[in-house]
Order: C-alpha cells, then structure tokens, then sequence
C-alpha cells in the first residue's frame, strides 16, 4: 500500500481569498465585526471604485454580506464577514502558515 | 481591478505581517478605554456621598471567643452600587459603540459590560445576604481572618469587580497598557494605601479615604488613556 503524499499547502489555497486587498477585508471585517466602507478604503489605500470591486467579488463567493443604511442624510455601507468568511480567513491563515513553516524547512535543508 | 496573487515564496511571510498589521489598526480604532475608566472614576465618587449619609445596619450577631461577628449591611451605598454600576456598564457599551462606529467600526464591549453588571449583582447578593462567613471554615476567623481571605474580601467589592471587568476589557482588545494599568489598580485596592487620611473620621467613614484613591486613580487613568490616544490619532 503506497502512503498518500501530504498535500502541498499552496493547493489548498483558495484563489479567492488568496490576494493581498481581499486578505485585508477580510481580516479587517473579523476583527472589526462590522466595518464601513469609508475605513476600508482608507486602510487599504483603494479607490472607491476598486474596492467596490473587491466586495462584489467577496459578496458573490458568499464570504461578506454588504449592508447599505443611512445615518442622518449620510449613506454609509458596513460589511460583516459570513461564517463561511470567517472559515475562510482563518483556513488561509493556517496555508499561509503552513507554507513558511514549509519554506524554512526546505531552507534548512 | 488589481488581483496580486502571490507567487513568491517569501510573500506568505508579508502577507501574514500585513493581516497582523491590520488586525493591530483595527483593535487601535476600536479603543475608547478613556470612557469605562472616567465613568467608574464617576461612579465610586459618588459612592461617597452614600456612605457619609447612610447608615450600617448590623443583624444577626452572635458572640464568639474574642468578640461578636455580625452581618453588616449598608443599605444606601449597597443599593448606589448596584443601580449606578448597571447604568455606568449601560452608559459605557452605548457609547462605546457609538463612537467605535463613528470611527467606522464595531466594538467587542459586550462581554465587558456583561462581566461588569453579573459581577454588581452578584456582590449586591453577596452582601445582602451577609455571605462572609462562607468563605471560612470558622466564623471566629472573620475576627483574624489569613490573608487570603483579606485579599478575596477586597476584591469581592464593588471597586474590585471594577478591576476585574477591566481585565476582561484588557484581553478583549489585547491592550497590554490597560493590562498593567488594571494591575496597578488592583494592587491599590489589595494593599489599601490611606496616607493616614480619615483616621480620626472614625467607623464607616474611613472607607471613604479608599474611594476617593480609587477614584483618583481611574480618573487619571481616563486623563492618561485620553491624552495617549489624542496623541496617537494627532500623528
């Protein structure tokens, strides 16, 4: 019986979520639970535009929900990660970890 | 749309440091840790009042060798901590959130607020029902009690069940300067200081002396958690 290799963690990752913007939403959104566009924009160094792109394509992989509202006569858009946002993010940071542990062995070998 | 995926080896590492890097700003946003700390410092000055115009009352005494052990009761400042505590932690969660998202965020001040208030009702209970002798083995012990026990019964006070909520709030938002400021205040409240203040104030009044250094501390740890955090978002 021949032993499965283990998988490689790059495999693993997800194409999705693996990109440096949606990386930050994404982590931005867990630890902030709930977080308004305009702060995204600012932390992330996007254009309004841009940003609105990276959401749709978060929104559409089912890992952010987007919610638009007003306070006062201002408009403001908060978006909260899904539970499968946070599975997400919290499976990519273990790859991500799981490959520099890999790298320094290889580097040590 | 830009799309950097990351082919280079050396990229996970940055990756990960800028996902720990984000997740630092958004617990800085987040911070109002001036407010909980200029509420309570309200709060226990208020206190003061209660007790300078009310008084003890004492039931249930019995003698035992070497004195009388009996169950003290303070009805009006009882009752202050507990009503000025539920509103001070209701007070603190509004507006916590209230600016926390202002900033463009939410804020993780629940479990706080809910350690806070469980812990006032739960030393208004303990009090009320005199549960002092629970905590010994032999009611004699309340007159020379070890000082373990002295340490427990400090800390299971109104002031104390401050200091404790503020170590949940500490590890809520890793704030390890709110950490070692709630330790700091823990201390003052374990090793109580008097400078000799209210010594001849005589009976319950010498209490006061302590509320007023407690109180003193929590404001000028709102003056220090505020300045730092005017300074930080000036830069």
């Amino acid at each position: 019986m021949t032993v499965p290799e283990p998988q490689h963690p790059v495999t693993g990752l997800d194409d999705v979520v693996h990109q440096r913007v949606r990386l930050g939403i994404l982590t931005i959104a867990h630890e902030a639970r709930r977080v308004e566009f305009v702060y995204l924009r600012t932390q992330l160094g996007l254009t309004a535009g841009n940003l609105s792109q990276h959401l749709a394509v978060l929104e559409t992989a089912g890992l952010v929900e987007v919610e638009k509202g007003y306070e006062g006569k201002r408009g403001r858009t908060w978006v909260s990660l899904t539970a499968a946002g946070n599975t997400a993010l919290a499976e990519e940071i273990t790859r991500l970890k799981q490959l520099i542990a890999r790298v320094e062995t290889t580097a040590g070998q | 749309m830009t799309s950097d995926t990351v082919p280079a080896a050396g990229d996970p590492r940055r990756l990960l440091a800028e996902v720990r890097g984000f997740a630092h700003r958004v617990r800085l946003t987040q911070r109002v840790t001036w407010l909980p700390l200029l509420v309570l410092a309200l709060v226990t000055f208020g206190a003061i009042p209660a007790y300078m115009l009310g008084r003890p009352v004492t039931r249930d005494c019995y003698s035992v060798e070497g004195g009388e052990i009996c169950k003290i009761w303070e009805p009006a400042a009882d009752l202050y901590w507990l009503v000025a505590l539920v509103v001070a932690y209701v007070v603190i969660a509004r507006v916590y959130l209230r600016v926390a998202r202002g900033r463009g965020v939410d804020a993780r001040v629940l479990p706080y607020v809910l350690t806070g208030v469980a812990f006032s009702v739960v030393m208004f209970v303990l009090i009320g029902v005199g549960a002092g002798v629970w905590f010994v083995r032999d009611a004699e012990d309340l007159l020379h009690p070890s000082t373990s026990i002295e340490v427990l019964f400090r800390l299971l006070t109104p002031v104390g069940g401050i200091g404790i909520a503020l170590l949940v709030l500490a590890w809520l938002e890793r704030n390890v300067a709110l950490l070692l400021f709630t330790l700091g205040y823990l201390a003052v409240i374990l090793v109580p200081i008097n400078f000799g203040w209210g010594v001849h104030w005589g009976g319950h009044l010498q209490g006061v002396t302590a509320l007023i250094i407690v109180g003193g501390v929590l404001l000028l740890g709102s003056a220090g958690f505020g300045l730092a955090q005017r300074l930080r978002r000036a830069r």
